[in-house]
């Protein structure tokens, strides 16, 4: 990760977005590093979600500039105004960040291992013996080799979850995009998914995650954001985020999402799992 | 009641009758693939982010549903050619008018359809790099399709008995064939008895094959 400091992974440029009159992202620049573990924090609609989806265009942004890779995301006009690509340069661009929902949204009638081979299949024309292959390393990294053959009905949140994980790294993406992976779960189930994306943190992969979890802030990230409003009010190291917030609203903010001091734990996460929830 | 019945009229006639329902199950069979075509591109039309092209499905899939299908028949054989100059004999005519009334249907079935698969399905999708195409091949319609089947075999079942209307352009479907029979063997009750029981036989099957095969996929869920 020595070389990588020159070029960022993402460059956000004044982004703007709005539905209708409304304004959910008021020009926000934001560079993430490649290697680096962005964690984004915020009032539930403050535009984190549309933030992400912006960078992989699943909305499109009004103005602005967004770099992944050095490479642009739109047709960034002079004026500041943004056009998307046609639709075949664009799902190349797509098919290089990786995105993991709250919903898992695994494909219904799709076994998991055809679950993850469909896209290396159709969109990047993997044979399928080799697509398997690769499909079948991914699901042992996960801890779901067993699960090969299984439709996702069959399977529990956690584990859906981390399937799709694997469909998104089966693309071997620049970047992942994770918007609050574990909100639709049990907290049970919560440990097992975090321990794999902290795994890929890890191995170097460039993150930017929404999410609720302190704990796993604290621990994996390398920088965090607190998002207000549709722009970033505040960012810094998780400790200094946590520890020395500098902004009233951050601070209260973190008061209501952080177990007060002395307050009782959430249960002990499950065994094979992650250690460092809460701010316990 | 002292109607004797004579059944050997049927026999007699067994071929003649036989080439009516040969012809009634082409033409059905002709329309219902038409329609199908027709009708995905006007139900992906009616889901299009383009308003006009919304519009435009939206007024086809009205005007075919509050119009009488004989009507619409009608007007394909004998107002076609002379609006438009385009002459079609008898049997094409017939295929054209069902075809594009059945698509109307098939339609409206397409897009409740598409429209019944969780968003998340095509976002997951995209996501990963997939086309609107590839998205709408891979996920989303092998997933609409189960949910299709029996209004789509509903469909078919009306498409099949809509086509007896194509005896009055004196096409030499089932229908038409028993008109000509009755008239020539004065034996109508023992022929049309003979041909509903055949209709019945048809679509019944039709609707036993669907609901086999819909039991089959949703196996393939679990
Ligand atoms: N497709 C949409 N149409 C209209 N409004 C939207 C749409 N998506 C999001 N919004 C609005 O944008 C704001 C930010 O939403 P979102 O990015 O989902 O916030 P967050 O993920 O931080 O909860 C919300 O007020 C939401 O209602
Ligand atoms: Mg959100």
């Amino acid at each position: 990760m020595s070389n990588k400091e020159s070029l960022p992974m993402v460059r956000i440029e004044k982004l703007r977005k709005s539905f209708g009159s409304h304004v959910v992202l008021r020009d926000v620049s934001l560079d993430v590093r490649a290697g680096e573990v962005l964690v984004i924090i915020g009032a539930s609609g403050s535009g984190k979600s549309t933030l992400l989806r912006c960078i992989n265009m699943m909305e499109v942004p009004e103005r602005g500039r967004i770099f992944v890779d050095g490479q642009p995301m739109g047709q960034h006009k002079d004026d500041g105004s943004f056009t998307v690509f046609p639709d075949r340069v664009l799902n190349e661009k797509r098919a290089q960040i990786g995105m993991v929902f709250q919903s898992f949204n695994l494909f219904a009638h799709l076994t998991v291992l055809d679950n993850i081979t469909i896209g290396p299949v159709t969109v990047k024309k993997t044979p399928p013996a080799e697509a398997r292959e690769l499909a079948m390393a991914l699901l042992e990294k996960v801890g779901l080799a067993e699960k090969a053959d299984s439709y996702p009905s069959r399977l529990s949140g956690g584990q859906q979850q981390r399937v799709a994980i694997a469909r998104a790294l089966a693309m071997k993406p620049k970047l992942m995009l994770f918007d609050e992976p574990t909100s639709a779960l049990d907290p049970e189930l919560v440990g097992d998914v975090l321990a794999t994306m902290k795994q890929l943190a890890e191995e170097g992969m460039t993150m930017i995650v929404v999410t609720h979890e302190m704990g796993f802030a604290r621990e994996v990230a390398d920088r965090v954001l607190f998002f207000h409003q549709g722009d970033m009010l505040e960012e810094g190291t998780p400790e200094a985020i946590f520890s020395n917030p500098r902004h009233q609203r951050t601070q209260d903010f973190l008061r209501r999402v952080l177990p007060a001091p002395g307050a009782p734990c959430r249960p002990a996460p499950a065994p094979t799992a992650y250690i460092g929830k809460a701010a316990c | 009641m002292d109607y004797a019945f004579n059944w050997r009229v049927v026999w007699q006639n067994w071929d003649f009758l036989i080439s009516g329902i040969t012809l009634t199950l082409g033409v059905t069979a002709a329309s219902l693939s038409c329609a199908i075509v027709i009708g995905l591109a006007v139900g992906l039309m009616r889901l299009s982010k383009k308003g006009l092209l919304r519009r435009l499905a939206m007024a086809y899939v009205e005007i075919f549903r509050n119009t009488p299908a004989l009507v619409q028949l009608i007007w394909v054989y004998y107002c076609l050619p002379v609006l438009v100059g385009i002459n079609l004999d008898a049997t094409s005519a017939c295929i054209v008018a069902l075809s594009t009334n059945g698509a109307a249907y098939v339609a409206e079935i397409f897009r409740a359809g598409i429209q019944g698969v969780p968003p998340g399905q095509v976002e997951a999708a995209r996501s990963i790099g997939m086309s609107y195409g590839e998205t709408m091949r891979k996920i989303i319609l092998p997933q609409a399709t189960r949910k299709m089947i029996p209004p789509f075999v509903n469909e078919a079942v009306s498409l099949l008995k809509y086509s007896s209307l194509v005896s009055v352009l004196g096409v030499s479907d089932l229908t038409y064939q028993a008109q000509v029979l009755s008239t020539t063997t004065f034996r109508p009750i023992e022929i049309f008895t003979f041909i509903g029981v055949v209709y019945f036989l048809v679509c019944w099957m039709m609707s036993s094959a669907a609901q086999v095969l819909e039991r089959r996929l949703a196996v393939s869920d679990r």
